[in-house]
């Protein structure tokens, strides 16, 4: 690997970061552009009927902000625990080789466990979707 | 000078971008997928391969109206419907165009009637008119295109862009007052002098009516079989002078029974009888009050159609009720499916039933006023005021809340699935609480397609109600008009040649297959496969060639007639239908395979959706919804009529009584019909088209040109209509959604006394909660494209 040379890094003149810079208020620039062209052209015209939700034509009834389901909650957290766990295991394999036999059993106790949760939730109806009539 | 050389600048740059943005947008309209009745069958089908409005540049009709900024007006609008249309519209992003395609919504069209708004311009305004009938698919095109022409020609975008004063874009037409810049005269405008048509033959003032002075032979008499002899002498036995077998009928055992022995009577027939009368069929009333005979009638009839399944035969119960608003007794304990039928006899004659668990009007609008199918009801919206955008604006639709009770659960969602929803398959909405995705509750709000048909019913001419029979059912065509011709011809006795009958029954065999069509794409639609859209429409227009070929009509042909069909075949129908009978099969087995076996559909379809057998024959479930849970009940097999006996086909059936079930049963239905449809072609009769006997007929033209008798038929059978003899029939057919019936009252007058039509749709979507609640709510959008039902036949 080369080492990295620090010196003027960070400096604005420097060749690669004048760019990036430039691009970057180009970007911004471009960006702000169109979206003032966007609201300035664009029609607005708001009536209270306009500002309605649609639900079907039918002045819809009651608050959309109810307490959701729990089962929406558990898919959230199921994904966020077991896609949380992928990151730890990706890290391991990179490094796999430096890590050797050590790293493997732990990281093999790792995945036993994560499996022994995903048979829990399981076995326990966890990953059970959809109305009750088809759970049961 | 500089000021005037800067604003000559100023007007020629915005000139030009004048150009640019309507050259855009003209090339970019987005329409939304919104549709009212018959209209937008055309409508969609504009889109489709043959006609591919996408060439146009508006393409992919748009489910929400923030997405769209062209609506087509396609269809009727309805009094019920037309908050929703007005708030659709506002809805729309700006700058929005609207399109008025049809006669109904340019104008009312043939619903002249309470219900209908007389023009949609009433309470929007309109860019463009596109007249017929329903429009075809070619006009749609046309008035996409001048609707790009007065973009184009009209329109000056460019200031209002630039935030500058002047300008017009999008719709600016203001809207139509009637009296001032519209009038809404059936006459057309300056005729008031003149009654208007028909209007002395029309209750409850008919006073020369000159039908009076013309004879016909009595109703037909029909000899009762044994079984319903034995079972009017086992009524009579056991219910004493409670009951009254009548005399003599014109197609099935009547009998009369008085209102405090009814309810066991009926129960008596369902249960104990032999055989036992297990479905109601309907349930009906019939204001007596404008009778020509009047103290020999009560002031309203009740009237029960009762069917046998062991039988296979039909039992009519009249019941007499005395009084201005009579009270009588719910039977939704005896048959859950009465629930409806009880609400629509409250909602269009005010009477009353007690027990009933829900009694509230069902079709008008909760705020309406009066009994529309009262003879003192004025029938015609033209004798009321006019619908404006003020009414538009304050009769809103029942919140929600109303219909799903909330107990339980306050953090229930309640939702609202139509009545404007691409799903829903027309206008009905569906009221939805949720439970996270599963539905834990569902109620019905119909009535957004009340056309008041059987209003209309009572005053057109025999002919003349024709051409609204194939608009009960707008997709099966001609299919519509067979129940109510031989309803008519059972009564008057009219003897129909077997050409005109081999002839009916093809083309209601090529409606059926149309149907199917149209419900196999869109179903796959639903269910998340576009292709076979593009498939199934193309078959579709082949069939509707053929129809037009020989009927000159693609939708609504109304060819059918009193004693026979409107004219013989042409040169080359042979040839098309064999063609078609050729193509088809291998057609059909390539895009029905992607389905059938497709693994993403059967898990949408297969367990979902289920009813059981008795719960289906108990509700007064038909036709292929019936067939998919097992049972083998055709009426072109157990009850016969026009020839269907002489046919070679199978009855398909299914078991489960679920989603796949029933997309199986179809299927196959297709396969069955192009059978029929092979042997009539093959095996088509010679001789008339229409019956001999001149007496109710439109004769045959050649004949009315040649002897003066069948010109004096002619000239009375077209202009005042013939008499009918007094009487009642009920026929009911197996169109391709169920069972529809008609049941005509006359009263020895050129008009029917009484036009009841009982549609397939009204009892198979009332299931609708036994077949959704428990399921997700995306599997109520597979589960109401499977019961296959359309609105004008549940709301007529």
């Amino acid at each position: 690997m080369q080492p990295i040379a620090c010196e003027g890094v960070l400096s604005p003149w420097e060749p690669g970061v004048f760019s990036l810079a430039l691009f970057t208020v180009l970007v911004l620039a471009f960006v702000a552009s169109q979206l003032f062209i966007a609201s300035w052209l664009g029609e607005k015209k708001t009536t209270p009927e306009k500002a309605r939700p649609y639900e079907s034509g039918i002045i819809p009834t009651g608050t959309a902000r109810l307490r959701y389901p729990v089962p929406f909650y558990l898919v959230a957290i199921f994904f966020l625990v077991f896609d949380v766990e992928g990151a730890y295991i990706f890290s391991w394999a990179v490094a796999c080789e430096e890590l050797g036999w050590a790293g493997w059993l732990q990281m093999t106790f790792f995945i036993g466990l994560l499996l022994v949760g995903l048979v829990y939730i399981w076995k326990n109806g966890g990953l059970d979707w959809g109305p009750t009539s088809k759970k049961e | 000078m500089g000021t005037n050389q800067q604003e000559g600048m100023n007007e020629r740059f915005l000139d030009s971008v004048d150009v640019l943005v309507n050259w855009a947008r003209k090339y970019s309209l987005w329409p939304m997928f919104f549709g009212l009745s018959c209209c937008f069958v055309e409508e969609a089908t504009a889109l489709t391969s043959r006609y591919d409005l996408a060439r146009f540049g508006a393409e992919v009709l748009r489910a929400s109206p923030r997405q769209a900024d062209l609506l087509i007006v396609s269809g009727t609008v309805f009094k019920k419907i037309a908050p929703v249309v007005l708030r659709l519209y506002e809805q729309m992003a700006e700058p929005k165009w609207v399109i008025s395609m049809g006669s109904c919504s340019n104008c009312g069209g043939m619903y002249d009637v309470y219900s209908v708004v007389q023009g949609v311009d009433q309470i929007l305004p309109v860019d463009v008119y596109i007249p017929g009938c329903p429009p075809r698919p070619e006009a749609v095109m046309q008035g996409l295109v001048m609707l790009q022409e007065k973009i184009a020609a009209e329109e000056r975008p460019a200031r209002s862009i630039f935030h500058l004063p002047g300008g017009t874009q999008g719709t600016q037409r203001p809207l139509r007052v009637d009296g001032l810049t519209k009038s809404r005269d059936p006459r057309g405008p300056g005729m008031g002098g003149i009654p208007i048509r028909g209007s002395s033959v029309v209750p409850p003032k008919f006073p020369d009516s000159r039908t009076d002075l013309m004879w016909t032979s009595p109703a037909r008499r029909v000899e009762l079989n044994d079984g319903d002899r034995a079972l009017a002498d086992v009524l009579k036995d056991r219910f004493g002078d409670a009951v009254e077998p009548a005399p003599q009928s014109s197609d099935m055992l009547t009998v009369q029974v008085r209102e405090e022995r009814l309810k066991d009577v009926l129960r008596f027939l369902k249960t104990e009888a032999a055989p036992r009368y297990q479905r109601l069929d309907d349930l009906t009333a019939v204001d007596e009050s404008a009778r020509r005979e009047r103290d020999r009638y009560p002031d309203f009839s009740l009237v029960y159609h009762l069917l046998s399944f062991e039988a296979a035969s039909k039992l009519r119960i009249k019941v007499p009720l005395h009084g201005e608003a009579p009270t009588t007794r719910s039977v939704t304990d005896l048959w859950p499916s009465a629930n409806w039928y009880e609400r629509e006899v409250f909602d269009l004659f005010g009477i009353r039933f007690e027990g009933h668990p829900n009694l509230r009007r069902i079709l008008l609008p909760h705020d309406w006023e009066g009994h529309p199918l009262r003879k003192s009801y004025a029938g015609r919206a033209t004798e009321m005021t006019p619908y404006t955008l003020e009414d538009a604006r304050k009769c809103q639709p029942f919140d929600g809340g109303v219909y799903v009770k909330q107990d339980g659960g306050e953090h229930r969602l309640i939702l609202n699935m139509g009545p404007h929803h691409v799903s829903t398959h027309g206008l009905l909405r569906y009221v939805v609480a949720l439970e996270g995705e599963e539905i834990t509750g569902l109620e019905m709000d119909l009535g957004y397609h009340h056309r008041g048909v059987e209003k209309i019913g009572e005053r057109q001419s025999w002919h003349q109600f024709i051409p609204y029979c194939a608009r009960v059912d707008y997709l099966a065509g001609a299919a519509n008009d067979l129940p109510y011709v031989l309803a008519v011809e059972a009564l008057a006795d009219i003897r129909v040649p077997e050409r005109a009958q081999v002839i009916r029954v093809m083309l209601s065999e090529l409606f059926r297959l149309s149907n199917h069509l149209v419900w196999f794409a869109t179903y796959a639609h639903d269910v998340g496969a576009m292709t076979p859209n593009f498939y199934a429409f193309r078959e579709r227009e082949m069939i509707l060639d053929i129809v037009e070929l020989i009927t000159g009509g693609r939708l609504h042909p109304s060819w059918f007639r009193l004693g026979g069909v409107a004219a013989d075949l042409p040169d080359g129908w042979k040839e098309a239908v064999d063609q078609f009978v050729n193509i088809f099969p291998s057609r059909l087995q390539e895009y029905e395979r992607l389905i059938r076996e497709n693994p993403i559909f059967k898990a949408r379809t297969m367990g979902i959706g289920r009813i059981s057998l008795e719960n289906a024959m108990d509700w007064g479930v038909t036709g292929p919804n019936l067939r998919a849970c097992g049972l083998d009940w055709d009426l072109r097999k157990k009850m016969p009529y026009s020839g269907y006996e002489n046919f070679q086909f199978e009855v398909p059936i299914a078991e489960g009584g679920d989603c796949y079930a029933r997309y199986l049963v179809r299927v196959e239905e297709m396969r069955q019909s192009l059978k029929i449809i092979e042997q009539a072609a093959a095996n088509m009769p010679s001789g008339r088209t229409m019956t001999d006997d001149y007496r109710y007929v439109l004769p045959k033209r050649t004949d009315m040109l040649q002897d003066i008798e069948s010109l004096i038929h002619h000239f009375v059978n077209v202009t005042r209509g013939p008499k009918i003899p007094r009487g009642e029939a009920y026929m009911s057919c197996e169109i391709p959604r169920g069972e529809q019936g008609y049941y005509v009252v006359s009263d020895g007058l050129g008009a029917a006394y009484r036009m009841r039509i009982r549609g397939p749709g009204f009892a198979n979507v009332q299931v609708m909660p036994q077949l959704a609640v428990g399921e997700s709510i995306a599997d109520l959008i597979a589960i109401i494209g499977s019961v296959d039902y359309i609105l004008p036949d549940i709301d007529r």
